[in-house]
């Protein structure tokens, strides 16, 4: 028996990279015919823009350190470990079944905003790979039928909607967030399945935690090589974060028109 | 008679300016030799491993100069800054980051092992051009955007964007920050001891 105590520590530290993490599960996200544009601004003022919100610097960086100490002392030795008893291509499998138990959030979203197809495609995915796929350990929906996950989550449902993305946050255990994500993944818990499976918080912490050592033993070097390449390692995860989540907004539609404007 | 004759001159001079204007390659043109030669480089079983590893990054080095506009980076990175900064200073920063980037990222590129590189797609508006490609790592297909400026007839590549993160924002964000607290110098001396982690 783990006593709670170790569990419960356990569990934050697999809290504490998720987002980070999540910026590598979708990776289907960038797949689009046409290029991709960088955004609504034009090519010439890219960089003068100056859209960064983060009035709690300060306490932002002290947790900053907190996590990293986090990561260094418990995190990454549990990943050393569960990568040396899992081979990857199980981890590979094991990371396709949270993916495809995830589908529930993705097929709500994607009708909060409307994306009607999309949505028909994420439930086309978890019908397939929960059935052909042996409960969602491969994803034949993708090698066989060529269906790409429409990755959509509540902080972007948000956005659309026309919430701002409110101040920036480096919230212990959890790591970036901006408030707006913050109040989403809150929000997409309510979708995911394992909140109604798994009854007990604990249980469905585990699985959580579960799903994000899983995911980092697949990336093992993030958040070492961002630390390692950066003069100011906060700043430059701040800047990864914002950009990323920012790019995941547009959507295809969007791009397109913009390419077609230039 | 002349006037006939200057006419003549004058349209074979502007059919040459026409067609020499359409031989410029294009963006993509332009950047797959470069990212073709770099692999090549990358795969040679002659120099590969940690023993080749000073002459494989020169090597590789020396092809990257020609098609990625380091000054232009540097100037974009420090921003402002950079028009105040006398010709030395601005040398020897160039000359800095360059090898940061060299350091961070063509080190990261030597774990490459023939994962082919997809061209998506490119755009062009005026001197500026977004080339989009994808590689796979690891059963991951990851967005890569080339970004690009043309001088002269060189298109050169001057930022590099992965999903959606750009790589001279990021240090730019960076800097910004350093620079205010501890300006020029101090930059300088952080780059300095930041290299030196990598040696």
């Amino acid at each position: 028996m783990i006593s709670k105590k170790v569990f419960m520590s356990f569990l934050f530290l697999a809290f504490m990279l998720a987002p980070v993490l999540d910026a590598q599960a979708d990776e289907a996200e960038g797949t689009v015919a046409l290029p991709r544009d960088y955004g609504n601004e034009d090519l010439d003022t890219f960089f003068e823009t100056d859209d960064i919100y983060d009035p709690l610097e300060s306490m932002n960086r002290v947790f900053f350190q907190v996590n990293d100490k986090l990561y260094f002392w418990i995190l990454k030795p549990v990943n050393t470990a569960y990568t040396a008893a899992v081979p990857i291509d199980f981890r590979e499998c094991f990371g396709n079944f949270f993916d495809n138990v995830a589908a529930p959030v993705r097929v709500v979203n994607n009708l909060l905003q409307g994306k009607f197809a999309d949505a028909g495609i994420d439930f086309s995915r978890f019908m397939i790979n929960s059935t052909a796929g042996v409960l969602g350990l491969g994803d034949p929906a993708l090698r066989s039928f060529g269906l790409e996950p429409k990755p959509e989550d509540f902080g972007q449902t948000l956005g659309v909607w026309g919430l701002g993305e409110g101040p920036y946050l480096y919230l212990p255990v959890f790591g970036p967030l901006t408030l707006r994500d913050t109040v989403g993944f809150a929000g997409d818990s309510l979708a995911h399945p394992a909140t109604y499976v798994l009854s007990k918080p604990l249980e469905g912490a585990a699985y959580y935690s579960a799903d994000k050592v899983n995911l980092l033993s697949l990336n093992p070097d993030l958040y070492e090589d961002m630390k390692r390449y950066s003069l100011d390692p906060y700043i430059s995860m701040r800047q990864v974060y914002l950009d990323y989540r920012r790019n995941k907004m547009l959507d295809r539609a969007v791009k397109n028109e913009m390419i077609n404007q230039l | 008679m002349k006037y006939v004759q200057a006419l003549l001159v004058l349209v074979f001079c502007s059919f040459l300016a026409d067609s020499s204007a359409l031989a410029v390659p294009g963006p993509t043109e332009q950047l797959k030799p470069t990212l073709k030669v770099l692999i090549d480089i990358l795969l040679d079983p002659a120099i590969k491993g940690d023993e080749h590893r000073v002459e494989r990054r020169a090597k590789i080095m020396g092809h990257v100069s020609q098609r990625f506009d380091f000054r232009e980076m540097s100037q974009r990175v420090i921003g402002r800054e950079w028009k105040n900064l006398s010709p030395e200073k601005q040398d020897y920063f160039q000359v800095l980051f360059t090898k940061l980037l060299e350091n961070a990222y063509i080190g990261k590129f030597e774990s490459y092992s023939g994962q082919e590189i997809q061209y998506m797609g490119e755009r062009i508006k005026d001197d500026r051009a977004i080339v989009s490609t994808q590689i796979e790592n690891n059963g991951q297909l990851i967005p890569v955007d080339y970004i690009m400026i043309k001088k002269e007839v060189q298109w050169m590549v001057y930022d590099i964007n992965i999903e959606g993160v750009s790589l001279v924002r990021n240090y730019m964000e960076q800097f910004k920050s350093i620079l205010r607290r501890d300006k020029f110098d101090g930059l300088v001396k952080l780059l300095e001891e930041k290299n030196r982690t990598f040696e």
